[in-house]
């Protein structure tokens, strides 16, 4: 070990699933506080993992080894990019009396000391309480992912630090902005009204299943499923393991997405491509089948469903006129008749259970409710929960159950094992804990528009009825609105839709103070007044809670590094903050706080490990059952050997969240408390809207773009490392790393597109730059472009472009949908199957921006400059 | 010592690339004499990831080629440098000398795999050591290390589970990096029967090599599509696809490539 001998070893959080949790870390070495590598972790010899046995088809279990996405691996780069903030910087066009709100966005900025920092935020914190009475005027965004450590680097702490405003000094409440469920949309608005499931937001528990499929099922559909994308960022190595096992268990693997993603082309046996968002007319033309051929679970509709008639008449166009069958799903969907009913029957005769990691393009976009619950339609109708027949999540999400885990692992230890933070619940939560706040689909509407008002508070975990209750932003009419932001995320336009009105909604003049809390100058960051440099996860000791993954485990993540200019953690941030305004007691030096968090653990109360020895011991990690321990876990549960997922529904017929407890057709919720919406009706059906191929739009946007998460970065974090770049951009003529956008060649060939032209997306929204990767791996009048590439605006002639490819900037809002200042009934994110055109770009017509970064944007940050 | 060699399992690999980034982790930045100088933070790809995409939609398959220097017996860089830097280890693994390159470039053209990245700052070649600092510590190479899937090994290639081959072995090189399931060229398609527009499953499909009469079995699956793989580049083939009920389909192929004969009609007999 001559190289290695003197590296201190160190354990790293992920680099940015953030939300208090984190998969296995990294082991990173660092010598004379430099990191030199950044290597998988074994997990020890001695610690049991699980194994799932099966009659015929052997015995499955997880490697010892465990890795991180590619990220996490060039912490080396990441953590001394060039986008750095170093120190607390302001922008040069701000002052307290002129907010010069153009200049956001494009103005530069000056180093200023931590003192002045916290006297301008705390003078306009001051300002907005003398002058409003309330906090209401600050929209907090603190809701996003970001890096993993259970305590420093979590994205919550600007709500903590208001709502202790307002319980320690009665400064009343601040507006919250409530992050929607994502890359749930469709199983949260849909799903959920067809068989309930509300605290998995509308996706069904996933105790035990793969006992159950990898002893029954003979097919699985990953129905947009990319475990090698998404799974390999949230959850590690597990999800690169579990599509093997269907593999080597003999199951066959059909993928069906525009796209052949990353999984299907290293999975699939077949692919069948079908047009973005159109899952919801091939999930009608499968029941078609189904019904003409006889061929579904007639017993298992009558006991365990209510409602299928309407959907046998809708199917076979008794209430409409349309037969919905597969010739008809054939020219909606670009799949051949033929294929369908080859699927239908396949589905029919094979134990077939259908797979996801999120959900994929399908359920991100507009309407995808409605094949959401489509999909639940036609698993029910093959009896779901049947032996074989499961929904299956591929990568071990550990929260998705009803009593037990997706592998092998006790009990005690999925609740009680692992330090469980409070402030997920600002977040990921049941409902605001501010009765003032706003959707985080709507927050750009809530600072341009007077009034806004919609149903539904979109938090993740709340209770389906809550999607029928109506809200307002103001809550009063004399209220004052947004005056100022305060943003942790830094993802908003690079994530959620249009995100080119949000970039405007920050240069609103009615905002008089922009806060941005960040390790780098990226996205929307740029827009601040004030940014404050937060540390990266190797700046500062941490607790890391392993539950991203399939085993848990915690491990003490000591710092690596010293801090970077003098950046400090998003909890320090807060803190010295919360300090300045008489908030000491809220914020406790972070080692009693994660002292505290980690004597609540099994680690502490049964296993007796104190604080201070799991410290020196750096990790914990628990055992797993064996299998006959599990066996015998699982009958106390209600499950056989080999059953498990929604095998209890199958055998007792109710017990569902839904108001009749069981599978809904035809919702009753819906049907009572929102009869006529033509949106989501009762039954759902096929609804044509807008953004589709043939609507009016398409003459002029004829193409369907389709964006899935990212497999390098995750979702905006990450874009700019240029390992990172290499790997995952294209390189330009000019030498730039443009972001690849899929095409078929057919349409490629139409526009005079060669491989790795610079292209321009647009529509009306706005257009961005993009590196056109001709490829027979997406479907024909599709373009696939991943979302959360870091935004660099330039001009392109004289228009405004996106040089970064953020494709987010020109996806839907959900406001377009609705008249302004009519109640919007849904508001769900839109942001993949849209419309757009692509054309070919000659370079030189490109004018470069002066680069998003710290040297660019920072005028004057030597120590005598400071301001 | 046993003698250990670079095993790739190309069926195994999914393309996640992190043994490109754990080989820069490992190499930007660091040192390891005599082996290597550090490589720069960009351009260099000691290990890169080929994603070959073949086949036309919907019949559309992905193989990744985790390639590195395939540190040859008959190495070409070695014959091609004159200043004698390029130099073979007692194991075999092929590695530069960082203090004798002189960064004339000539080695570069002369590898027939393109995996030798002149590092300009320090004006000299560098391509991937094998992690020679490694294996001297008794730990695997990093690209090995970190890959998920066991697709890239380091072992004795007796343990190999399958027959080995080497990457182009026409260029006369002798590999001693050693790969399973390297591409070979497929014929496919889809069978159908137009007028009753249904696929057509378990069709018998038999393919023959009319060079040595070799044949090569499989049936349609339940979408009534067929995959003859494992065929041979530039050579000439029948085809003969039977089901009872249905003529039979039979053409001759000249295969320069992988062949997808599309949609093929079975009319009824």
């Amino acid at each position: 070990m001559s190289e290695n001998s003197s590296a201190k070893i160190v354990y790293v959080s992920h680099p940015g699933s953030g939300l208090a949790r984190s998969n296995f870390p990294l082991e990173c070495h660092v010598e004379d506080g430099k990191i030199i590598r950044s290597l998988p972790f074994y997990i020890p010899d001695d610690v049991r993992l699980y194994e799932i046995n099966t009659t015929e088809r052997g015995s499955f279990t997880r490697p010892r080894k465990e890795v991180q996405m590619p990220l996490a691996f060039a912490a080396k780069q990441r953590v001394h990019a060039n986008t750095r903030v170093k120190f607390p910087l302001l922008r040069d066009g701000w002052t307290p009396e002129n907010n010069n709100s153009a200049g956001r966005g494009s103005d530069s900025f000056s180093r200023i000391s931590w003192d002045k920092a916290i006297d301008i935020i705390v003078g306009q914190l001051e300002r907005i309480h003398d002058k409003y009475g309330s906090m209401e005027p600050v929209l907090v965004q603190a809701d996003g992912h970001g890096q993993s450590g259970y305590l420093h680097s979590l994205h919550f702490w600007g709500h903590y630090l208001f709502d202790m405003l307002r319980e320690k000094k009665g400064w009343g409440w601040w507006t919250q902005q409530v992050r929607n469920p994502d890359s749930w949309e469709g199983y949260y608005w849909g799903a959920k009204h067809v068989w309930g499931f509300d605290d998995t937001l509308g996706e069904p528990h996933q105790d035990a299943v793969w006992d159950d499929v990898l002893e029954h099922s003979e097919m699985v559909i990953f129905s947009g499923n990319d475990p090698e994308a998404t799974g390999l960022g949230m959850s590690g190595s597990t999800a690169l393991e579990m599509p093997k096992w269907l593999k080597k268990a003999g199951i066959k693997i059909v993928a069906i997405a525009p796209d052949l993603n990353h999984a299907a082309a290293a999975h699939a046996d077949t692919w069948i491509p079908i047009k973005p968002n159109t899952d919801a007319a091939l999930y009608l033309a499968v029941a078609f089948v189904w019904i003409h051929e006889e061929t579904y679970d007639k017993e298992y509709i009558r006991t365990h469903t209510v409602g299928f008639n309407a959907l046998k008449a809708h199917v076979q166009g008794n209430d409409d006129g349309i037969e919905k069958n597969p010739q008809w799903a054939s020219e909606i969907t670009g799949i051949p008749a033929s294929v369908i009913k080859a699927l239908a029957r396949e589905w029919a005769a094979k134990r077939t259970s259908l797979s996801v990691y999120f959900g994929g393009p399908k359920i991100r976009g507009t309407l995808s409710h409605l094949a959401a619950r489509m999909e639940a339609y036609v698993l029910a109708m093959q009896g779901f929960g049947a032996p074989g027949r499961q929904f299956l999540r591929t990568g071990a999400p550990s929260f998705y159950k009803k009593s037990l885990a997706q592998v092998p692992r006790y009990p005690d230890v999925d609740f009680h094992g692992l330090a469980f933070s409070p402030m997920i619940e600002y977040a990921i939560g049941h409902g605001p804990k501010s009765p003032v706040f706003i959707p985080r689909t709507l927050a750009a509407e809530a600072i341009q528009q007077r009034k806004i008002k919609w149903k539904s508070t979109t938090a993740a975990l709340a209770k389906a009825e809550d999607q029928f209750t109506s809200y307002q932003y103001p809550a009063s009419d004399d209220a004052p609105g947004i005056r100022m932001v305060w943003n942790e995320n830094g993802s908003q336009p690079g994530s959620w839709g249009h995100g080119n009105n949000w970039l405007e909604a920050l240069r609103n003049e009615n905002l008089d103070f922009v806060v941005g809390i960040h390790p780098w100058l990226e996205n929307d960051l740029t827009y601040s007044d004030l940014i404050l440099p937060a540390q990266t996860n190797y700046e500062h000791e941490d607790l890391i809670v392993v539950q991203r993954s399939d085993i848990f485990a915690m491990f003490y993540q000591e710092q690596a590094i010293e801090p970077v200019g003098e950046s400090k953690s998003d909890f320090e941030i807060h803190r010295v903050i919360g300090q300045r305004l008489g908030l000491d007691e809220a914020f406790p030096p972070p080692d009693d706080w994660l002292k505290a968090s980690f004597e609540k653990t099994l680690a502490s109360t049964r296993d007796n490990l104190s604080w201070d020895h799991f410290k020196k011991k750096k990790h914990v990690i628990y055992d797993c059952p064996t299998w006959e321990e599990w066996v015998e876990i699982k009958k106390q549960h209600g499950y056989s050997r080999h059953t498990g997922g929604l095998h209890w529904f199958w055998k007792n017929g109710e017990g569902l969240d839904t108001p009749s407890s069981k599978i809904e057709f035809v919702s009753e919720r819906i049907d009572r408390l929102d009869p006529h919406s033509v949106e989501r009706p009762p039954l759902a059906k096929w609804v044509a809207h807008s953004e589709q191929p043939h609507s009016k739009k398409a003459q002029t946007y004829p193409l369907t773009v389709m964006s899935n998460h990212p497999k390098y970065r995750f979702h905006v974090q990450g874009d700019d490392i240029p390992w990172i770049q290499e790997l995952g951009k294209l390189k330009g003529p000019d030498q730039y790393f443009y972001e690849p956008c899929w095409i078929h060649p057919e349409d490629a060939a139409e526009r005079n597109i060669g491989h790795g032209d610079i292209v321009m997306i647009h529509n009306n929204r706005g257009a961005i730059l993009c590196g056109a990767l001709i490829t027979e791996r997406i479907i024909p009048g599709a373009i696939s472009i991943d979302h959360g590439a870091k935004i660099d605006l330039v001009r392109l002639d004289n228009q405004a472009v996106d040089r970064g490819g953020c494709i987010n900037l020109i996806a839907p809002t959900v406001q377009e949908k609705y008249e302004k200042g009519s109640e919007i009934d849904i508001p769900e994110m839109n942001v993949s199957g849209f419309l757009a055109e692509i054309e070919k770009i000659n370079h030189t017509r490109i004018q470069p921006s002066i680069g998003v970064n710290f040297d660019s944007l920072v005028k004057n940050s030597k120590p005598e400059n400071i301001r | 010592m046993t003698h250990r060699n670079f095993m790739i399992d190309v069926d195994k690999c999914t393309g996640c690339n992190l043994c490109v980034v754990a080989c820069k982790d490992e190499h930007v930045d660091s040192s390891y004499p005599p082996w290597t100088k550090p490589q720069p933070e960009e351009k260099h790809f000691w290990i890169k990831v080929g994603a070959l995409e073949r086949g036309e939609i919907p019949r559309v398959r992905v193989n990744f080629l985790p390639t590195m220097c395939q540190h040859c017996e008959d190495a070409p860089c070695i014959i091609a440098c004159p200043e004698g830097a390029i130099k073979t280890r007692g194991d075999g693994l092929v590695w530069i000398d960082g203090d004798l390159c002189t960064g004339c470039g000539d080695c570069q053209p002369a590898c027939p795999y393109d995996v030798i990245y002149k590092n300009d700052d320090l004006n000299i070649a560098q391509k991937c050591t094998g992690c020679a600092h490694r294996l001297d510590n008794g730990e695997n190479p990093r690209c090995v290390d970190v890959c998920p899937h066991e697709a890239i090994t380091f072992d004795q290639i007796e343990e190999a589970s399958g027959p080995l081959e080497t990457l182009h072995p026409e260029y006369g090189a002798k590999p001693r990096v050693f790969w399973q399931g390297l591409p070979k060229p497929w014929i496919t398609g889809s069978l159908l029967n137009i007028k009753t527009d249904e696929v057509i499953i378990g069709a018998s499909v038999e393919v023959t090599d009319l060079k040595d009469g070799r044949k090569s079995e499989t049936k349609s699956d339940e979408f009534g599509e067929f995959w003859v793989t494992g065929l041979k580049l530039n050579n000439d083939y029948s085809i003969k696809i039977s089901r009872a009920g249905y003529k039979d389909f039979t053409a001759t192929i000249f295969l320069d490539g992988d062949k997808d004969i599309g949609v093929i009609d079975l009319p009824n007999s």
